[in-house]
Parts: structure tokens; sequence; C-alpha cells
């Protein structure tokens, strides 16, 4: 079985966007995970979210990971993208959704997905 | 959990940004554990706005290590 570090960072590699959140697109926990799942939704993101109320250690990994120390998390294509206030800011500016046209093209899923962490 | 002045934040603000042209501290709830923090800071110029964050989050380690920051909002912006 994989180690909890290396899940997350098979999630980050291979998703085109990951949400580290707390709770689920269905069962939102904490408001600035609402405010970067709402933004990721209007930006026309994939969003592939990771919950990480379930284990303090995947929040500890995650941010060992990152070097970000709060929730949420955006991550595109393998890369920080930064917490709910950055990800909001970009896609004001538009500059998110061009980063994604770019990445993944226009017409681009927008897809919702969760991923379960193993835990030990 | 502790709670933290507004004050105490932007005293440590004000050290990691000695020339900053603003710094605003806001307790958004009154309760000493949600803060918006705005800098403008020519430290700032050439940064992309995760590094910028970055700087921040590093400035305000301690109170976020010991648990008295529990919410932070950031909103950087650069002079150039």
């Amino acid at each position: 079985m994989k180690t909890l570090n290396e899940q997350i960072s098979e999630v980050i590699s291979e998703e085109p966007v990951t949400l580290f959140m707390k709770g689920t697109p269905q069962m939102v926990m904490c408001g600035n995970s609402q405010r970067a799942l709402q933004a990721l939704h209007a930006a026309g993101a994939p969003v592939t979210t990771v919950d990480i109320l379930p284990d303090p250690r995947i929040r500890q990994e995650l941010s060992a990971i990152s070097g970000w120390p709060t929730i949420p998390q955006v991550f595109v294509k393998g890369e920080l993208l930064g917490g709910a206030d950055i990800t909001e800011e970009l896609v004001e500016s538009g500059e998110l959704q061009r980063k994604l046209d770019d990445a993944l093209g226009a017409d681009r899923s927008q897809d919702v997905k969760v991923v379960s962490l193993e835990l030990i | 959990m502790p709670a933290m002045e507004s004050d105490a934040i932007r005293a440590l603000l004000e050290q990691a940004f000695p020339r900053a042209d603003r710094i605003d501290v806001e307790d958004r709830t009154g309760g000493g554990d949600h803060f918006q923090v705005t800098v403008v800071s020519a430290a700032f110029d050439g940064l992309s706005l995760i590094d910028q964050h970055r700087r921040v989050n590093d400035a305000l380690a301690a109170p976020f290590a010991d648990g008295s920051i529990h919410e932070l909002r950031i909103k950087t912006k650069g002079t150039g």
C-alpha cells in the first residue's frame, strides 16, 4: 500500500485540477473551501477534490509537500496555484481561465470527482 | 486556542515588510482568530501572487503554528 505522501503526490500530479478541501462538494465544511470550489466552477475547471478532514495526517503531509500552511489548496497540473484568495483573484482577472485553456483546452471537461485517500 | 490582537499581527507584518506602503489588518469576526490582511510593498515587485502570499504566510508562521490564527485572508500588491 502506498503511503499518504505518495497518494497525495500522485493525485496532485495526475489530476488536472485538484482541490484539497474541508468536506466534499456535496457537503462543504468550510467557507474558504466553498469559495475556492465556486471560483473553480466559475472558471469552468474540472475539479478533483480530496477531503482533508478524515485524518489530521492528510493536512500535515499535504502542507509538507506544498509548503502552504492553510486549507484549501488548489493545484493545477501538479503545481500549487494557491488558496481561496489567490484562486478567486486569478478567476476575477481571467488568468486562471487562460491557464486552463492553455493546459486543458477551451472545451475541457468540467467534471467533479472526489478522491478518497487510503488511511492505515 | 489563544486569541490574537490585530496589533500583534500588524507588528509581525511590519517586521517582515519594514518599507511597506500599506499594511492593514482586520479582525473579521472580532474573535481574534479570523483576519484579513492587506500588504502593499515593493518587496512583492516581480514576485508571482503565490510567492507574495508565501512571504505573508512566512511572516505569520508562528501564530499559525500555535493555532492562534484560525483563518487568514491575504491581499498583496507590489508597487511596480
